[in-house]
């Protein structure tokens, strides 16, 4: 597994520069010369103001010359200045990426936790209300819109009920915990913030659910399959026959087998939230990597967007290999690297 | 299975306390922070880079500039300046200071500064450098006087001089943090970044903290030489649209809610909310480029004039603001000079369909109508072209609608031009020159180059360069009276044409007082308080 793990890093890198390059020729390519989202249009035809720009933000330059300036930029570790923030993309990445995975996590907690419950219950009692509410909650999970769903619960337990509060990572009045970490639940905690914390996961809990809804739909669909197939099997029977209690039955013996194909699901889903987070995170005014990504392709903002496609594909690359590794830890049949039919 | 029970037993109880933890606890209203919802969209906090709805309200809150505009949104009145003068034909302005005006680290605002900043506003070549178009030179004979030149009269100066984005920043400390004020700013000024931190004047709050796309805070300026603020802190959170402002108003998690829509207002339904519908300066209008590549039929001036009669002006004021705007005559705001009784514009079908058959176009045509798919104050600009497609369908004439991006919008308007559009406008000071320079058939104006298609068809309306250069030349009641004739001119060209002026929804706590719609600054926030 060593071995494999080890090809895989590297080539990561040569991965990383194909979704570069691809990125960055795509944006340059686009209809609109992003000055238009530089300059005012009341400037659009002074020629001072607009040579002054190309000159700033080196759009006087080729194409060729502008990507090798990037890429030479980029091993120093500086992505390039925003367009619209007017600050290094590196440093909006650094703020925003911890609010798109403290996002993320909570989602995915609390997606996979309701997923893998109502999963089991519903192979539990297949074919009763218990099955069919939890089928129910999975479909809308999965196939609700977020800037429906997230309008919604937050006129029901904010507007209405007052239980939890609206958008924002934490209470407009209150000042955000100085930066360590960028995680706000740990931030404030390391800054013994009691109510900054209580705050910031209050405010986490309606994103959180309705991103981590599809992933419940997802998830709960996945474990009921495997479970009621895995719950045919004879060594259940042989669980059962030994005297096994019902709950050992169906947590250590037919779970932990159903949840082979359901780690997959979870890590694709984990990169997928990464970079679908777009919706939750306008909605619930997030400032994460999603709707930085969306206000950066409004604006053309050619660095912003090769940044997070970067950030997006180095996700990707890495949830899978966490996927295969994890695969492997639970599944000891799996062995990474090896030759089919060897 | 009793166990799996108890767990989700447990684990409903923890999430119903942090239902009841979310409770929102009263505050001492007078300590906490005011919150203002708004989509912050901030392209720069550089007082000169930046060009922005947002900047206004943020610029005009952390520095002054040496005028300020009255409550009455028209006239100015002194701010840095005690007294100011102009030469007889308005090329050269005299400004004295007031002694005890000083910045938020505690230095006096000298006339060096004022110096420096206009300077670097006009060399940096910014968003707005155009506001310092014309001077030649600055001269400072004592540390509060200041005399600024021009190459030709400008009467409208001193009303830029009121734009917040003419305010004097404190030239010491901006230096020393890489901004350059010289002839070579344009290149050599590293000062945006400082600038994204830190501010440098003398208003009555300095930036606290700024989060692109999060929030901006302001933190009252305890060295302040005026009225102290009575909100010591106020934070403009971040909030897409109207309906998420509204939800912040209601839930209590703001205090004002800038850009709710009237559909989204007639919605709220609060007794400890305030909603009032103000008129406002801005404007949505349609454009017509009879240069552009595309016309099929040429948009001469009759065809034009048919257009604008068969449009439906209330019925389109109905359809996209519910009634809550206004007609407007010309491309000049109402309440700006010269627009006094200046005629609205008129539905007439009949009067359309003549025009249309005086050029054997009674059978009709398809225009290309692309439009920016975005909501400006209100009104999504796709929708309203909508609305215009109904309308000119009664005169057998087809919008062809196709609605991009608004930074591809910018670009083809230019080029290959686009026909038949729609787009919006707010004032950046108060003023009428920035209409004639901005939308009047001058050579070189925006809105001739792109009309013409950029020079293909002759636009230049003459009378209007001459009644301009007569306009800023002038003083007393001839300005208004060269505006207005200069109105009904841009109204005559038929290039751009008014169809709202959406009215402005003021939504806050019934706590609050002192919100109000400024023409150069949004909401002067430094008139805010808790009741």
């Amino acid at each position: 597994m060593f071995a494999y793990v080890t090809k895989r890093l590297i080539a990561m890198p040569f991965l990383l520069l194909g979704v570069i390059t691809v990125a960055f020729l795509l944006t340059h390519f686009t209809a609109a010369d992003p000055l238009t989202s530089i300059i005012g249009e009341r400037q659009m035809n002074n020629p001072e103001v607009v040579e002054a720009a190309r000159q700033r933000w080196g759009l006087d330059r080729s194409l060729p010359e502008q990507y090798l300036v990037y890429l030479g930029n980029l091993v120093t570790g500086d992505f390039g200045t925003s367009f619209r923030t007017r600050q290094p993309v590196a440093q909006d990445l650094i703020l925003r990426l911890p609010a798109t995975l403290e996002l993320v996590i909570a989602a995915m907690m609390l997606g996979t936790l309701f997923g893998i419950t109502l999963g089991v219950l519903a192979a539990r009692f297949r074919g009763g209300v218990i099955d069919n509410l939890a089928r129910l909650f999975a479909l809308i999970g999965a196939s609700a819109p977020v800037f429906w769903s997230g309008l919604l619960v937050l006129f029901v337990f904010s507007v209405q009920l007052g239980w939890l509060p609206g958008p924002g990572r934490i209470d407009a009045r209150a000042v955000a915990p100085p930066f360590v970490t960028g995680f706000f639940t740990i931030d404030t905690l390391l800054a013994g913030d009691w109510t900054g914390f209580r705050s910031v996961l209050l405010h986490l809990l309606l994103p959180a659910s309705v991103l981590g809804w599809t992933v419940t739909g997802i998830v709960s669909r996945m474990v009921r399959a495997s479970m009621l197939d895995v719950l045919s099997q004879e060594y259940i029977l042989a669980a059962r026959a030994k005297g096994a209690s019902p709950v050992r039955v169906l947590l250590h013996h037919a779970l932990r087998n159903a949840m082979l194909p359901t780690l997959t699901i979870i890590g694709f889903s984990f990169a997928y939230l990464i970079t679908g987070a777009v919706l939750t995170e306008t909605i619930f005014a997030w400032p994460g990597i999603g709707s930085y990504a969306v206000s950066a392709a409004r604006g053309l903002d050619h660095p912003a967007i090769v940044g997070v496609t970067i950030i997006g594909g180095a996700a990707f690359l890495i949830a899978n290999l966490l996927t295969d590794i994890a695969y492997a830890v639970v599944d000891p049949r799996v062995k990474l690297g090896a030759k089919a039919g060897a | 299975m009793e166990g799996i029970f108890r767990t989700a037993a447990r684990a409903a109880a923890a999430w119903a306390a942090l239902g009841a933890m979310g409770v929102i606890l009263p505050a001492a209203a007078q300590d906490r922070p005011l919150v203002i919802a708004r989509n912050l969209e901030i392209n720069s906090l550089d007082p000169h880079r930046a060009f922005c709805d947002t900047c206004q309200i943020y610029l005009s809150a952390t520095y002054q500039g040496l005028v300020k505009l009255a409550a009455d949104d028209r006239s100015v009145e002194p701010s840095l300046a005690t007294e100011w003068s102009a030469n007889e034909n308005q090329t050269e302005f005299t400004f004295k200071l007031d002694p005890k005006a000083v910045f938020s680290d505690g230095s006096p605002v000298e006339a060096k500064d004022v110096k420096w900043t206009f300077e670097r506003l006009k060399n940096l070549q910014g968003d707005p450098s155009f506001m310092m178009k014309g001077v030649t030179a600055i001269e400072t004979p004592d540390d509060k006087t200041v005399i600024v030149k021009m190459e030709s009269p400008n009467s409208e100066f001193i009303g830029i001089l009121a734009a917040p984005y003419t305010g004097i920043i404190n030239s010491e400390v901006a230096s020393s943090n890489g901004a350059s004020a010289g002839d070579d700013a344009a290149t050599a000024d590293k000062g945006e970044t400082w600038f994204l931190a830190n501010s440098a004047g003398s208003g009555p709050y300095v930036l606290d903290t700024y989060r692109p796309d999060d929030e901006l805070r302001f933190r009252a300026n305890d060295k302040f030489w005026g009225t102290a603020p009575a909100i010591k802190e106020i934070v403009i959170d971040q909030s897409a649209d109207a309906v998420s402002q509204a939800q912040m108003l209601q839930s209590g998690a703001a205090d004002i809610a800038m850009q709710v829509d009237p559909d989204t207002a007639e919605t709220i339904a609060s007794p400890d909310l305030t909603i009032e519908t103000v008129p406002s300066y801005n404007y949505i209008y349609v454009s017509f480029s009879p240069g552009a590549e595309g016309n099929q039929t040429p948009l001469d001036l009759e065809v034009r004039q048919a257009l604008a009669y068969a449009i439906d002006y209330q019925g389109a004021i109905d359809f996209t603001v519910g009634g809550k705007g206004a007609l407007q005559a010309s491309p000049i705001p109402n309440g700006f000079p010269g627009t006094e009784d200046l005629p609205m514009p008129e539905e007439n079908l009949d009067k359309a369909k003549e025009l249309l058959a005086s050029k054997n176009l009674q059978d009709g045509f398809t225009v290309d109508a692309t439009v920016a798919s975005i909501n400006v104050y209100g009104v999504d600009l796709a929708l309203l072209m909508q609305k215009l497609q109904q309308d000119l369908s009664r005169i057998n004439v087809t919008l062809n609608i196709q609605p991009v991006a608004s930074a591809v919008w910018r670009q083809q308007i230019a080029n290959p031009g686009i026909p038949f559009s729609a787009r919006f406008y707010a004032p950046d000071y108060y003023g009428s020159a920035q209409y004639v320079q901005f939308f009047g058939m001058l050579p070189g104006s925006w809105w001739e180059r792109n009309a013409s298609g950029q020079g293909k068809v002759d636009l230049v309306n003459q009378k209007e360069v001459d009644l301009l250069q007569q306009a800023l030349a002038a003083s007393g009641d001839d300005v208004a009276r060269l505006y207005r004739e200069i109105a009904l001119e841009m109204i005559n060209d038929r290039i751009i044409v008014p169809v709202v002026s959406p009215n402005l929804i003021l939504a806050y706590r019934n706590e609050v007082a002192g919100v109000r719609y400024s023409a150069c600054c949004n909401l002067p926030l430094a008139e805010l308080s808790i009741k």
